[in-house]
């Protein structure tokens, strides 16, 4: 396929002095390592939308399903082109409820995908899910088409929880889509839920969590509750409906969870995700086997792809339509266009919907790397891994900011390795703003 | 132009009564100023004073009016508008035969409308009542011409009742001007004396004064002399304002002008110093000189220290137009580097505040306002301050007096009550009660200065729902039991916080102050004390929790530009916070030692 019939007129590419390979630096080391990407599929679509979410995402599309599903095949297709058919080790569906859609649509978007990628062996492929929306043989069908990880967003066990958060599934519900994706062959399922609710009771939150732990999934996603503007939640807040989340109790409740499931054989790695390991429970050097590896590549500061309305995207290359400048030599980030109906628009007229481009200078890449790399809380940033990626030393260029952070208790060093400590868990902003530029 | 010809006039009126209006309909039908140049309240040049709807410095104009077929030349002196200014009003007015008084057809006579209204009875003018705003469905023009006639004895039914805003009956308010103000008086032949009644600095020609002749002429730009300070200048060119500066070479006994001094700034020419001929000096300068006094003062530090230059270079260039303000270094521990400012009043720190940031762009701090108290050391001598921390040790103090002043409240009688609860507790006396009529009164109080700083003002106005109208003028020092009420942050005393206070108010302040600074100074990593304290003893205490928990519950692909500005932004805040030894206190803990209201 022409590749120009996809990416008609890409913007004029500005390069100072470009390097040969602009995956490695002036002296010929790779910049970013040259591994398998990450790829993220955005699917807007819910069926309501809960009064907390302020992601991109609408209810009531249905209409748009059919021309998206062909606009992201060709967003697809043409990052392929572009990046000559690129190694992919993790694939997301995410959203919205990428579930809403009819499987023949989501056959064509993996189907698609197994084409125009190279799929690593082994390669994860994870669907985010709603509990109230999946029975055996729907889940059954997800896994025919080669998803081999569930996400589910079960948020509670609570049913005044749920119904606080507008969720349209009851707990039982949870329980039954569970097994439901169980007996269907999954055997990789996450469940996310939601603590620091106004008011919520520390009984309600271990009850959820006993429950949680009961079904046994490999992976658990804790999140506070955050109050997003734009969100019906905000103004709920904002006009005093609703009180504000209180800090002190969320902490409380974040602690009483580090401590269950770690009893429960848990392994946090990441300051919101914990995972099941295949090793003997206690062993030390055990390692969270069923970590999420697409979120793994987020916090290694890695490539990924992200296709879809309002889907992000992070490169240390070039590559249309993409303009590559100087100032851009250590990565781009980029947003596409996130209303659905233009996200097609652009697709269809010139083969792209790039909105942002925000060129990642080498100071904002370090930066980058130690806000992301600290959240995963096991490995933290490694001296060897920041020198691989930035050619230069982590003491030379964050020595005085890490010093002060150990001093106030907030990350320690373990071997090789700066990381929080148990207090910096629920203080990551303040680790995170020390290594931000001025 | 000789001087039978000639009306010297200003307009005096309580704010947005129309005085603007008036002065912009004014020149329009004189065709001083044509329909295509006139701007809303022409007068009013500066943009702050346009927005604030009243008028900060005085300007001049000269206008001609043809009226039985004879030319006069009328010159419109506009007055300040604002409490801090009496003085300049009362050099203003100095300049003057005659004063139009505007009052509102819907509010009657205001505080300030009175303050204005003795200081121009003082000087003598014929005034001239108006009532305005008359096409308003609220106008109540009978009871208000009734209400002047019982205050000025002019008969109701003569007073013009006018609305400046569609020019009704305006060219009357000209012809009672020409009939009823007499002609300026003066001898053209006796030596140079002419009233400075204000000045401004101007980028080409240096300070500009703004004379009324008294006696003698001027000619050409022989040296001059300011009487008072004993400065001599050079002068660059006389003239006329129309209201542009017009060069004329001459400026005649009575007339209304300006004078390029060739002066540098407005600190070399006090506003009421008398200008005279160098070679052929008057006797005596005219009545009414005094240098200028700023009653209230405050620190001022930028909130990002290396803007220290920045802050002085703006301070310097404020300065140029405002003769008022006053500056000298200042350090302080827990802001470092920056200026005491002393001001007229509370109004004029509130405009300069506004025009640092404003016209500057400068982030500043402003520590609470204080008055200048006089202390009496026990040997005997004296130390005014004007900061809390150059109070000196309790041992040495005998006492410290406190200036008060004379406070003029005019409020429907409703109102009555809750102002008196007001004043009472802000330390007041009542010393009268004058009826206006059946509905309206005239408090007197005497208070503390240092009571009125502090957002007394806005509570009388909430008390009164905006009808109560108010004046001060300085009563002179009285002893009082005052004392320092510090405020510790982990134990440290942050002097920018310190405040003197009135022994029995201290306590009260002191909790309120601790509880106000527990609310903004954000969590910290570790738990923060707040104290507040005379001397050691400590009569107030909270603490700062430590904070828990501040982190993103999510980063995923998606978030990571917007998670990254999101902590950008919370960085630049706590980068704006002012550390206090290891505590971070945010700008506004400064400024909140100003809101300490009544209630609660």
């Amino acid at each position: 396929m022409n590749p120009h019939t996809l990416l008609p007129e890409p913007p004029p590419m500005v390069a100072l002095e470009p390097p040969e390979d602009p995956r490695r630096d002036r002296s010929g080391r790779a910049r970013c390592s040259g591994q398998p990407l990450g790829l993220y599929i955005h699917i807007p679509f819910c069926l309501e939308r809960c009064p907390y979410c302020d992601f991109n995402t609408y209810a009531g599309l249905d209409h748009l399903f059919e021309p998206y599903v062909d606009a992201l095949v060709a967003e697809l297709q043409g990052w392929a082109q572009a990046l000559g058919h690129p190694r992919v080790d993790t694939v997301f569906l995410g959203g919205g409820t990428p579930t809403v859609l009819p499987s023949r649509l989501l056959a064509r978007i993996l189907e698609s995908v197994a084409q125009a990628y190279r799929l690593e062996p082994g390669c994860e492929i994870t669907s985010e899910a709603n509990p109230g929306t999946g029975d055996r043989p729907r889940f059954a069908a997800l896994r025919s088409l080669g998803i081999n990880r569930l996400s589910m967003g079960a948020q509670s066990f609570q049913a005044h929880e749920l119904r606080f958060l507008g969720r349209g599934h009851g707990p039982e519900d949870v329980v039954r889509a569970f097994r439901a994706a169980r007996a269907a062959g999954f055997e990789n399922i996450n469940l996310d839920f939601i603590f620091g609710l106004p008011e919520q009771a520390p009984e309600d939150w271990a009850d959820t969590l006993d429950q949680a732990l009961a079904l046994a999934p490999e992976h658990l996603s804790l999140y506070s509750l955050m109050v997003e503007p734009h969100t019906p939640l905000f103004h709920w807040v904002q006009r005093g409906r609703v009180s504000p989340p209180d800090d002190d109790r969320a902490a409380w409740l974040y602690e009483m969870a580090l401590d269950r499931l770690e009893g429960a054989g848990y392994i946090q790695y990441e300051i919101s995700n914990w995972a099941r390991t295949h090793q003997a429970q206690g062993d030390p050097a055990a390692q969270p086997t069923y970590a999420c590896r697409h979120n793994l590549h987020y916090w290694r500061n890695e490539e990924y792809l992200g296709v879809g309305a309002g889907a992000c995207g992070h490169l240390c290359r070039g590559a249309p339509p993409l303009a590559w400048r100087p100032e851009a030599l250590h990565g781009i980030r980029w947003e596409n266009h996130r209303p659905v109906a233009g996200y097609i628009r652009r697709i269809q007229d010139r083969g792209h919907a790039v909105r942002t481009q925000d060129p990642i200078s080498p100071a904002m890449a370090m930066a980058e790397s130690m806000m992301l790399g600290l959240r995963l809380v096991r490995e933290g940033v490694s001296r060897e891994r920041f020198a691989r990626r930035h050619s230069r030393g982590l003491d030379q260029v964050y020595g005085a900011p890490i010093a002060e952070l150990e001093q106030e208790g907030l990350v320690e060093w373990v071997g090789d390795c700066l990381r929080l400590t148990r207090r910096g868990l629920l203080l990551g902003n303040r680790v995170a703003m020390a290594f931000l530029p001025d | 132009m000789d001087l039978n010809h000639i009306r010297n006039i200003c307009i005096i009126a309580h704010i947005d009564h129309g005085k603007s209006t008036l002065a912009d309909r004014l020149l329009q039908i004189t065709g001083t100023v044509t329909e295509r140049e006139m701007k809303e309240q022409l007068l009013d040049s500066m943009e702050l004073e346009r927005e604030k709807g009243v008028t900060i410095k005085a300007s001049a104009v000269r206008m001609i009016h043809r009226w039985q077929g004879e030319e006069y030349a009328i010159h419109l002196i506009d007055t300040p508008g604002h409490v801090d200014f009496t003085y300049e009003v009362r050099r203003a007015l100095q300049a003057c035969e005659g004063a139009i008084l505007v009052v509102d057809a819907t509010q009657g006579i205001q505080a300030q409308t009175m303050a204005h209204l003795f200081a121009a009875l003082e000087q003598d003018l014929v005034i001239l009542p108006v009532i305005n705003k008359i096409d308003l469905p609220a106008a109540m023009p009978d009871d208000v011409a009734q209400e002047i006639e019982e205050l000025l004895g002019v008969p109701g039914e003569e007073i013009p009742r006018i609305s400046a805003k569609t020019g009704h009956n305006v060219e009357q308010v000209l012809e009672r001007v020409i009939q009823e103000v007499p002609p300026p008086q003066g001898r053209p032949d006796a030596p140079l004396q002419a009233l400075v009644f204000d000045c401004q600095y101007d980028p080409y020609k240096g300070v500009i004064a703004y004379v009324r002749v008294f006696n003698g002429r001027v000619q050409g730009t022989p040296r001059m002399q300011a009487m008072g300070t004993g400065r001599e200048m050079e002068p660059l060119e006389v003239g006329v304002l129309t209201p542009a500066m017009v060069p004329t070479h001459r400026l005649g006994t009575g007339e209304v002008g300006y004078i390029a001094t060739g002066l540098k700034t407005v600190q070399d020419l006090d506003v009421g110093d008398t200008i005279t001929l160098a070679e052929n000096p008057a006797p005596e300068p005219l009545p009414g000189y005094e240098p200028m006094k700023p009653m209230v003062f405050a620190g001022l530090y930028p909130s990002n220290p290396d803007d220290y230059e920045d802050l002085r270079d703006a301070l310097e260039k404020l300065q140029l137009n405002d003769a008022a303000l006053v500056y000298e270094p200042e350090v302080s521990q827990a802001l470092g580097y920056g200026f005491r400012l002393g001001f007229l009043g509370l109004f004029h720190m509130e405009i300069v505040q506004e025009r640092l940031e404003r016209e500057y762009g400068l982030d500043v701090i402003f520590t609470a306002p204080s008055v200048a108290y006089r202390v009496i050391r026990t040997d005997g001598t004296e130390l005014l301050i004007r900061s809390p921390a150059e109070l000196p040790e309790p041992t040495q103090i005998d006492h410290i007096q406190e200036p008060w002043c004379r406070v003029h409240i005019f409020t429907p009688a409703e109102y009555i009550g809750p102002i008196m609860d007001l004043v009472t507790k802000r330390r007041g006396e009542v010393k009268n009660q004058n009826w206006l009529d059946s509905k309206r009164v005239e408090l007197v109080y005497e208070m503390p200065l240092a009571e009125i700083l502090v957002d007394f003002y806005n509570e009388l106005k909430a008390r009164t729902r905006g009808y109560a109208s108010m004046d001060y003028e300085l009563s002179g020092y009285r002893p009082s039991d005052l004392v320092k009420l510090d405020i510790l942050v982990n134990g440290q005393p942050v002097d920018a916080l310190s405040v003197i206070v009135h022994r029995q108010d201290a306590y009260r302040k002191g909790q309120k102050l601790v509880s106000r600074m527990k609310e903004i100074i954000p969590r910290q990593l570790f738990e923060v004390p707040i104290q507040a304290a005379i001397g050691n003893k400590v009569i107030s205490r909270a603490n700062v929790k430590a904070l828990r928990k501040d982190v993103l519950a999510k980063c995923y692909g998606g978030d990571v530009t917007r998670k990254r500005k999101l902590l950008e932004r919370q960085k630049a805040g706590k980068k704006r916070m002012k550390m206090v030894g290891s505590v971070e206190i945010p700008q506004e803990a400064f400024m909140s030692v100003l809101r300490l209201g009544d209630e609660d």
